[in-house]
């Protein structure tokens, strides 16, 4: 690098560098607006999977960028945070939150107890591992009929209970805005807990031990508890997506948590830049609307899916971040004249 | 600030304009129709056997409209299966707003749809799904026209034992509830009439190979009766299976298939001579002397160049139905759903229709049993 | 009852072969470059769309189609070495050349959704319904014993020419040590490529006798191929003798689960038993030595 990228990037572009509060508004402000651009209940139902799909991805990366551990089971948490809640409610008549709460413990006790079991499976190994504990819970959602009533599902499930505060009128879920501002304002918060222990300690933890697992144990890391750590907190948040999923879409059949739902939600996280927080965000939002716009193009998009996420992987590994940070030093070269001596070689 | 107002204001002006737009179309009388059916997935070919029906039917009814009004159809697809029939069920809501909706086949679809229609309050025809659920628990939103499992099953077990003198079965059906629950009834009637149920089996929509399966009806004794109760592909394969394993007559055995409207017409084609001996009830006898279905089977020939199925002949019916409701003064949903309840004297190319207090058509004049020829052909039983 | 069982056992090495070969290619794939390809299974796919296509439009011999499908197979194989894992191989991650080609499976599915419909196409060969009674009772079809025949004369070709041919050689020395077999004067790249093409030619052929069996959609291949993988691993991952045998046994818990239980629990029987090894042997079921870098 010369020192002229240095200066372009440390020139005009230094003073946009916004505060990591100024973003949170940003963001706060971002989901407060778009159900009201978007009236359409076709796009508000969008703008909820869109909101559970970033769930789904920032955990996903949370133990995949963060704690490199090769996780191809995701949908697996989804499922079991779907089923338990809405079995939970509607079986024993558990309120909505409590469920939702234990729901995200099942889940992130399942994601532990299988980072517990592969603890010393290494890179293909764990991949695999983990795919076929997806498709063993897939199956028992199917077979056991009696408890989830499997391909015959569960339908006519409610949305969470209204909410009525004092002096304002009674928020309903069954309104798409509403569930959006919820999901939405999960997600936010899940993103912040994610981007404070990415911060901390733990964090430096996790990045020693994806980078090089034997060196962090001559350290005297003990990687195994940051291992399943990690491995609880996403699949935790993945439960959490479920229940809200549940709660939303109204019914709930085995074939929404297929493995294939693993790799789109992977796909996102690739896409958006793996490894980064806000990255997933993006791969999510972006592969989660681009379909539905291309939804004229029939099954074309899925097509365009696949392909974008081909290249990205051939061209771009470090997803839509990659992009931005290359796009960002390449506005700074245009917007900084040279200075008049030439570069020393 | 500037950009989402814009926006904002775009939105408001489009919506408004669409409202506008509306409102004139009101002006022409039209009662709208939503068609929930499966187009892809393994119960496509309802899908396309439907929307034949449906085009004849409309094509026929609105020549002269029915007290003015005319009918028109906006078709989504539900998949023969929960999730995207909930899916398919909300955009058809949400943006055509029908006045009624007629579907699905498959009963799983038709079970998760029905909330929604009943939220909506929009009345929901079924002509396709079996499972007791449908009418049972009493949604005065949702009507059925077609036999349910209670009375197909008990039917088609009692014929069993008598006039084939079975006294032993095999279970064999899709994980689903029709299948489930068609199995159920047969079991219940057949074991209280004396016979005894062999083997029990379910299997799942992604099972392909059912060479194991067969080989383990055939090692469990003399076997007479095999209910089925699976989609067309899975049937083909479970067909052919049994006559190679030799339990079928197709295969130089002795065990008879038995089923319901699930396999359509040109299955023996498929299936070659192994569907063989294959007993089914259907709901339609196109050489029924009634006017109304020599009408509609000349009709249906001279349309599409074939011969049409009960699948054909049920959505045909179900536009009858609706047609009939605004003959009687319906107008909108609620009128619509008020005077199918009241349906009376309607007689269809399935068969006549009064619905009970739950709705469900308590008319079986037109169950007819066929069995498979050597030449592949039905011939009617003549049991009913 | 001896009838039964000995039925499923034939019913159930039937599949296996089926099995063997899919599994076969992924294993050869991961030996040679430590890679897994997701791919695999729409090669599977193409292949039995190609076979049926060939004897349906063209109006072609059954036999000749699987021919057909073996060759189109080794072309895709070729191609998506050349796209994807050629150019990743420098790169040296473990994770993206395997979500690659997640996104060429993903886009082939849905090419192919776009061509073929999502309707099931009704693929027999002549020789699906027509059956040889075996002695006790026991019965098999023509196009079951169609696949065993190729299925074994191949995996026979195949061993032997691993064990006893010069490139087959040189193939078990690239994946035992790249850097030193390309230090003795052997083209790791062109027998890569050549692995791939072996690969997935085999899923090819397998597709095409796979199609009479199977409901033939454009995702027909992806019901075969979770399972390849438990195959790959409990035999051990690039370990072609511990593969046969994995996916025989496969096979063979597939039809005695049925008989004996229900079919619906397969997969969980498969995939406890992939757990199981996982937790316990690692390497397989016959531990070849591996080192793996430190």
């Amino acid at each position: 690098m010369s020192n002229l990228n240095n200066e372009a990037l440390a020139g005009p572009l230094a003073r946009i560098r916004l505060s990591r509060r100024s973003w949170f508004l940003i963001a706060a402000l971002a989901i407060a607006v778009t159900p009201l651009v978007f009236q359409d209940s076709y796009w508000r139902t969008n703008l909820i999977i869109c909101a559970l799909n970033v769930m789904l991805a920032i955990g996903l990366d949370f133990i995949l960028g963060y704690a490199g551990q090769l996780n191809l089971g995701h949908s697996a948490f989804y499922g079991i945070g779907a089923y338990a809640s809405t079995l939970l409610i509607m079986q024993l008549g558990v309120p909505f939150w409590a469920a939702f709460v234990l729901a995200m413990a099942l889940a992130g006790v399942a994601g532990m107890a299988l980072s517990i079991f592969a603890v010393r499976l290494r890179g293909h190994y764990l991949a695999i591992a983990s795919l076929g504990f997806a498709v063993i819970v897939h199956q028992v959602l199917i077979n056991w009929i009696s408890l989830t009533q499997g391909p015959l599902g569960i339908y006519a499930i409610r949305p969470p209970p209204p909410i009525a505060l004092p002096g304002l009128p009674v928020i309903s879920f069954g309104n798409p805005a509403n569930m959006f501002y919820l999901v939405a304002g999960f997600a936010l918060l899940f993103y912040l807990l994610l981007q404070q222990l990415v911060r901390s300690p733990i964090g430096d933890t996790l990045t020693a031990i994806r980078e090089d697992e034997v060196s962090a144990a001559s350290l005297g890391i003990n990687f195994t508890v940051w291992k399943v750590f990690a491995f609880g907190v996403g699949s935790a948040i993945a439960g959490a997506a479920g229940a809200f999923y549940a709660a939303f879409v109204g019914t709930l059949v085995p074939d929404a948590f297929i493995i294939t739902e693993s790799f789109t939600i992977l796909a996102m996280v690739i896409v958006g830049g793996m490894g980064t927080l806000i990255g997933p965000v993006w791969g999510a939002i972006l592969l989660t609307l681009l379909p539905e716009m291309l939804r004229g193009f029939g099954d074309l998009r899925l097509v365009l899916y696949g392909l974008a996420l081909t290249l990205v992987v051939l061209f771009m590994p470090g997803g839509i971040v990659q992009a931005a940070h290359i796009l960002r030093a390449r506005l700074g070269r245009l917007l900084v004249r040279p200075p008049t001596g030439a570069a020393q070689p | 600030m500037t950009n989402h107002r814009a926006v904002l204001f775009l939105g408001v002006a489009v919506i408004a304009g669409l409202g506008a737009v509306d409102a004139a179309s009101a002006q022409d009388k039209v009662i709208k129709i939503g068609g929930l059916f499966p187009m892809s997935g393994p119960g496509a070919y309802f899908g396309a056997q439907d929307k034949q029906g449906i085009e004849l039917a409309l094509e026929q009814i609105n020549k002269a409209g029915v007290n003015g009004y005319k009918f028109e159809i906006h078709y989504e697809d539900s998949g023969c299966s929960p999730l995207p029939a909930t899916q398919a069920a909300k955009r058809l809501i949400e943006q055509y707003k029908p006045h009624v909706i007629i579907g699905e086949e498959c009963s799983d679809a038709t079970l998760a749809a029905m909330p929604l229609m009943e939220q909506a309050k929009v009345p929901f025809l079924n002509a396709g799904s079996s499972s007791i659920k449908v009418t049972d628990p009493g949604n005065p939103w949702t009507f059925r026209i077609m036999p349910n499992e209670v009375m197909q099953g008990v039917d088609i077990a009692t014929n069993a034992y008598k006039r084939l003198n079975a006294r032993t079965a095999v279970l064999l059906y899709e994980n689903t509830n029709a299948g489930i629950g068609n199995a159920k009834v047969f079991n219940d009637t057949f074991t209280a009439a004396g016979g005894k149920i062999l083997a029990d089996i379910g299997f799942g929509r992604d099972v392909n190979d059912f060479t194991a399966i067969a080989t383990r009806i055939g090692g469990v004794g003399k076997v007479d009766v095999i209910p089925t109760y699976t989609l067309e592909g899975q049937g083909l394969r479970i067909t052919q299976a049994l006559a190679q394993a030799g339990v079928t007559k197709g295969g130089g055995g002795q065990a008879i298939q038995l089923g319901t409207i699930w396999l359509p017409f040109g299955f023996e084609q498929k299936a070659g001579k192994a569907a063989l001996g294959y007993v089914r009830i259907v709901q339609f006898d196109p050489l029924d002397k009634r006017e109304v279905v020599s009408n509609f089977v000349q009709s249906f020939k001279a349309k599409f160049n074939q011969d049409p199925t009960h699948i054909n002949a049920h959505a045909f019916d179900q536009i009858l139905v609706i047609a009939d409701t605004v003959q009687r003064g319906a107008t909108d949903a609620q009128s619509i759903r008020d005077r199918m309840a009241e349906t009376k004297n309607f007689s269809g190319v399935t068969g006549s229709v009064e619905f009970d207090k739950h709705n469900q058509n308590t008319k079986m004049d037109t169950i007819h049993y066929m069995e498979t020829q050597p030449d592949l052909s039905w011939k009617p039983l003549g049991w009913n | 009852m001896l009838t039964v069982a000995l039925q499923q056992g034939i019913n159930g090495l039937v599949f296996g072969s089926l099995y063997v070969l899919v599994a076969l290619g992924l294993t050869l794939i991961y030996g040679v470059l430590v890679q897994i390809n997701f791919a695999h299974a729409d090669v599977v796919t193409i292949g039995a769309f190609a076979a049926y296509f060939f004897t349906f439009a063209f109006g072609g011999n059954y036999l000749v189609s699987i021919a057909v499908a073996l060759v189109i197979g080794g072309a895709l194989g070729w191609l998506i070495n050349a796209a994807i894992f050629a150019p990743l191989r420098e790169r040296g991650s473990e994770l993206l050349p395997l979500i690659a080609t997640i996104g060429v499976s993903i886009l082939l599915q849905n090419a192919m959704l776009i061509w073929f419909g999502p309707i099931p196409y009704p693929f027999d060969s002549p020789y699906s319904n027509e059956v040889i009674r075996l002695w006790g009772g026991t019965f098999i079809t023509w196009q079951n014993l169609i696949i065993i025949v190729v299925s074994t004369l191949t995996i026979a070709l195949l061993y032997a020419f691993m064990k006893f041919t010069f490139m087959g050689k040189a193939l078990r020395a690239v994946a035992q040590d790249r850097e030193t077999a390309a230090l003795m004067g052997i083209n790791p790249s062109q027998l890569i490529m050549l692995t791939f093409v072996i690969a997935s030619a085999l899923a090819g052929m397998g597709g095409a006798m796979l199609g009479p069996i199977l409901v033939l959609t454009p995702f027909a291949g992806t019901t075969v191929i979770v399972k390849a993988f438990a195959i790959v691993i409990i035999g051990g991952f690039g370990n072609v003798e511990g593969t046969i045998i994995a996916g025989l046994l496969v096979g063979l818990i597939e039809s005695y689960t049925t008989q004996l239980v229900n079919p619906g629990l397969i997969d969980i029987v498969v995939f406890s038993l992939l757990l199981l090894m996982l937790a316990f042997r690692p390497t397989g079921l016959i531990a070849e030595k591996r080192e793996e870098n430190v």
